[in-house]
């Protein structure tokens, strides 16, 4: 038997890694006007109306954002009441001829990356797919408002709708961008998910898919008939890990070169700071995490909570949650205390008021006014031999939410109330909270750039209202504030947070932004709140 | 062994899998959908959907029927080879396992190369050479190596190999700058790059139980009077190792593959996470904690049929072998 030596395998790996080393190294270089960014899930389906059930992810609608124009972008302001925060994309310019009809004028530049040229047609064909439930159920029930799309000649596109109200452009623009029609009408509706056009769509953005490769990556070329201007970029490379870590670890080896969603755990701002070919860019983000008060008893629905339906409670809690502390020790200074149910994306949040600070003894005289005393000296309070113990369930799956939790459970344990924190699998969880089966929910959500989304969650027969949260005051306002009635709309949606703050039927505890690394390579950087990589055709690569 | 006997040998242990492959299968079934936990709540989370949008959705993926019957639907599509269609993905079944598997393969496959290669030479060479140094240092080697929990040690590689060294990528499974033109040898070695450090992490911890239980094996057998005959015989001392004492200590190892096999697939979940490799491990995972049945009986339906052929293909590999073992 030869004599073995470990120096040799060793040397053997090391030598293999040298040159592939080397190998890799030639091909990133030939690749200057590139960009490689890393998210969490793989876009399967990014075409407009077939994004629904399961199909409506960030990855989809992000990448639908770089394949497919829309009529007209939300402006910087990110206001979607009115017709003048917009910006033109395929649509040259807009106009009014009444209170219910709006007309566009599409861009003549505009082309398909077939060389078609974006017909008012491919706009008539489009929201004629979107309206319809059957297709598109949660499109058509967020055009409910629109009667009829119709063309006038080639270029001329009018929306007419059943009231009128404020967003109705934003409606007109945000949730659908158009479909070639000369491609897609001789595919019958319910074929198109399983359609070629799927795998190879040819949309009027400002890049074209190359290539998916299942679970690994998406490549993108810039469209060089844009009409708007060739992106400098090249290439675009949306890879894929589901894995945080995994995300951190491809944009520290140099693999990718930007990233969503950094932050939390706050620790990866050192890791990403010590990079000093990499920036932090933090964004408004649509997210918002609140603790929901369940209104009815768990248990019996038909009655009210035994403890929480008590308006003092309730906002016994809020003040005696340091939600400011809360919010530090997880995002840092990438968060806010949100007044009302507001993400930083909704632009009615910049007139609200800022969120109620920590109030610990006014939150014990709250309960004691409503008559929780600690008559057995446990530290609990409690009322007629009952103690003041209520439960939170939350997912096991989010890290952030069980961060803060704990936390909560602390800082209401100072004012007598006990927390049993449950955490639980996210189906599980799902499930109990759709049927009320809890005392206090940990929720999180994603919020669209309109505040009407605000009726499905807080209004009395919300489609999200699992709490039973009900305020006929709060519907009176929501209606007014959804239907522009008044001179002044801001007014009317401030109105609707201050009753909602007042009823307290949920604490709300972050609104963050979200926090992206981009290589110092790329200029102009600008993402938008809206839909990250959005305006990824301004950026410059440094030379 | 007769060939007839062998033949009637296969036939019986084919029906037992068979059998067992079909109550693994509705034993998964059955225990998955008694669990809590509702299979929209991923499809549903945040989003406003009508009592009719979500009544829909429960009849496009057949959840508004008894269990039974959803049982029936199962068995039929299974037989025409259909496992139905994501509730999270929105895609058949079939296409995302087809996606999945040749990443799965490629790592299992390499982890079992590297194990049965490298454990069990250096299990034989541990055995020839006891109570010397090399024996030693290998036998603590093979103890720590035992002992690094596999997700601790994907991420100190993906650190000090992939981020501080560069020397490997830290995750992915293949460069995307490196495009479709790229020559055959280019794509390998970038694939090869890849996979060096899953394939490592997952490796060790099988490597060093391989490593123990051939040394185990081989000193049994080295102590066994037909080596000793063997050696008196004036047979080279690698003769007697490989050609005579090896063979006859394979039989632990080869049990010992047939458990591996199935864990390729089950047991790879936290690497394939940390280096973001696209394989089955993850997708089975993310189907559990998201109530995606028909994705998850996917997954059982390969890992039942990977339990049953390796135990299957042990107990053959045992027969053919030993002439000593008796067919039962």
């Amino acid at each position: 038997m030869t004599r073995w030596s470990p120096r040799t395998p060793i040397a053997a790996i090391v030598a293999v890694c040298l040159l592939t080393h080397l190998a890799a190294a030639q091909s990133s270089q030939a690749h200057h006007r590139s960009i490689v960014i890393v998210t969490g899930e793989q876009p399967t389906v990014p075409v407009p109306t077939l994004m629904e059930g399961a199909a409506l992810t960030v990855g989809n609608l992000e990448l639908a954002d770089q394949l497919f124009l829309r009529l007209a972008g939300l402006g910087p302001s990110l206001t979607t009441a009115g017709d003048r925060n917009f910006v033109p994309l395929l649509a040259r310019s807009w106009t009014r001829r009444d209170s219910v009809t709006l007309v566009f004028d599409l861009d003549p530049r505009a082309r398909w990356q077939d060389g078609a040229p974006v017909t008012a047609r491919d706009v008539v064909f489009t929201f004629e797919r979107a309206r319809n439930p059957r297709i598109a159920p949660r499109l058509a029930a967020l055009l409910r408002h629109m009667t009829a799309v119709t063309a006038e000649g080639d270029r001329r596109v009018v929306f007419r709708y059943a009231q009128a109200y404020p967003e109705q452009l934003y409606d007109a623009t945000f949730h659908a961008a158009p479909l070639p029609s000369h491609l897609l009408d001789s595919i019958p509706p319910e074929a198109l998910a399983r359609s070629s056009f799927v795998g190879q769509p040819v949309g009027s953005g400002p890049y074209r898919l190359v290539r998916s490769v299942a679970g690994q990556f998406v490549e993108l070329a810039a469209n060089d008939r844009f009409f708007l201007g060739k992106p400098e970029i090249e290439r675009v490379f949306i890879r894929v890990a589901a894995d945080p870590n995994a995300r951190i670890n491809l944009l520290m080896s140099g693999q990718a070169d930007a990233m969503d969603n950094v932050v939390p755990p706050l620790n990866n701002l050192q890791r990403l700071r010590a990079d000093t070919s990499l920036r932090l860019i933090p964004v408004p983000s649509p997210t918002l995490g609140f603790l929901l008060f369940n209104q009815k008893d768990p248990r019996d629905p038909a009655q009210p909570h035994p403890i929480l339906s008590e308006v003092r409670v309730r906002r016994a809690i809020v003040l005696g949650l340091n939600r400011q502390l809360m919010v530090r020790a997880v995002f840092g200074s990438y968060a806010e205390v949100p007044y009302g149910p507001v993400s930083p994306l909704l632009w009615i949040r910049h007139r609200s008021p800022k969120a109620e600070r920590h109030q610990p003894t006014e939150a014990r005289r709250l309960l004691a006014d409503a008559g929780w005393k600690d008559s057995d000296n446990d530290g609990i309070l409690d009322q007629n031999g009952r103690p003041l113990i209520l439960s939170l369930s939350l997912p096991n799956t989010s890290a952030i939410r069980r961060q803060m939790a704990l936390l909560a459970q602390e800082q209401l344990r100072q004012i007598g109330i006990s927390l049993e924190v449950q955490q639980m699998e996210f189906p599980v969880w799902s499930e109990r909270r759709n049927a009320g089966r809890f005392d206090v929910d940990f929720t999180a959500v994603t919020q669209d750039p309109s505040p009407s989304g605000l009726t499905q969650g807080w209004s009395c027969g919300g489609g999200t209202n699992v709490a039973r949260y009900c305020n006929p005051r709060v519907d009176s306002l929501l209606s007014r504030a959804v239907l522009g009635s008044d001179q002044n709309p801001i007014r009317i949606w401030i109105a609707v947070l201050r009753q909602i703050e007042a009823d307290a039927p949920a604490a709300f505890i972050y609104a963050p932004s979200y926090v992206y690394a981009v290589r110092n390579r790329f200029r102009n950087v600008s993402i938008s709140p809206v839909s990250s990589w959005q305006l990824l055709r301004e950026w410059k690569v440094a030379n | 062994m007769e060939g007839g006997e062998l033949s009637s040998w296969v036939v019986r242990r084919l029906v037992d899998s068979t059998i067992t492959f079909a109550l693994a299968l509705t034993l998964a079934f059955f225990l998955m959908r008694v669990a809590p936990g509702d299979p929209l709540a991923r499809v549903t989370e945040g989003r406003t959907l009508s009592p009719a949008e979500v009544a829909a959705l429960r009849t496009r993926y057949g959840l508004e029927q008894p269990l039974i019957r959803q049982f029936g639907s199962f068995v039929e599509g299974l037989v025409r080879g259909d496992l139905g269609v994501s509730i999270e993905y929105g895609r058949p079944v079939t296409a995302l396992l087809a996606e999945r598997l040749p990443a799965t393969v490629l790592l299992g496959g390499s982890v079992l190369l590297l194990n049965f290669s490298l454990g069990l030479w250096l299990g034989v060479r541990q055995a020839v050479r006891r109570g010397t140094a090399e024996d030693r240092w290998l036998t603590a080697l093979s103890l720590m190596g035992y002992a690094i929990p596999s997700f601790w040690l994907g991420l100190v590689l993906a650190w000090l190999i992939g981020i501080e060294l560069r020397l490997l990528p830290a995750a992915g499974m293949q460069d995307p700058l490196l495009g479709t033109d790229a020559g055959f040898l280019a794509r390998a070695v970038d694939l090869l790059r890849h996979l060096v450090l899953p394939a490592v992490t997952l490796s060790v911890v099988s490597i060093a139980a391989t490593m123990r239980y051939q040394r185990t094996a081989m000193l049994e057998v080295l102590q066994l009077p037909f080596i000793t005959t063997a050696r008196a015989k004036g047979l080279r001392e690698q003769d007697v190792t490989w050609r005579h004492a090896w063979r006859n200590a394979l039989f632990p190892v080869i049990t010992l593959f047939g458990l591996w096999l199935p864990l390729l697939v089950t047991g790879s979940v936290f690497v394939e996470a940390v280096f973001a490799w696209p394989g089955l491990g993850s997708l089975a995972a993310s189907a559990v904690w998201g109530r995606d049945y028909p994705v998850i009986m996917g997954c059982v339906l390969l890992v039942a049929g990977l339990v049953v052929t390796a135990g299957f293909l042990t107990d053959l590999a045992y027969t053919v072998l030993d002439p000593r073992v008796r067919l039962a």
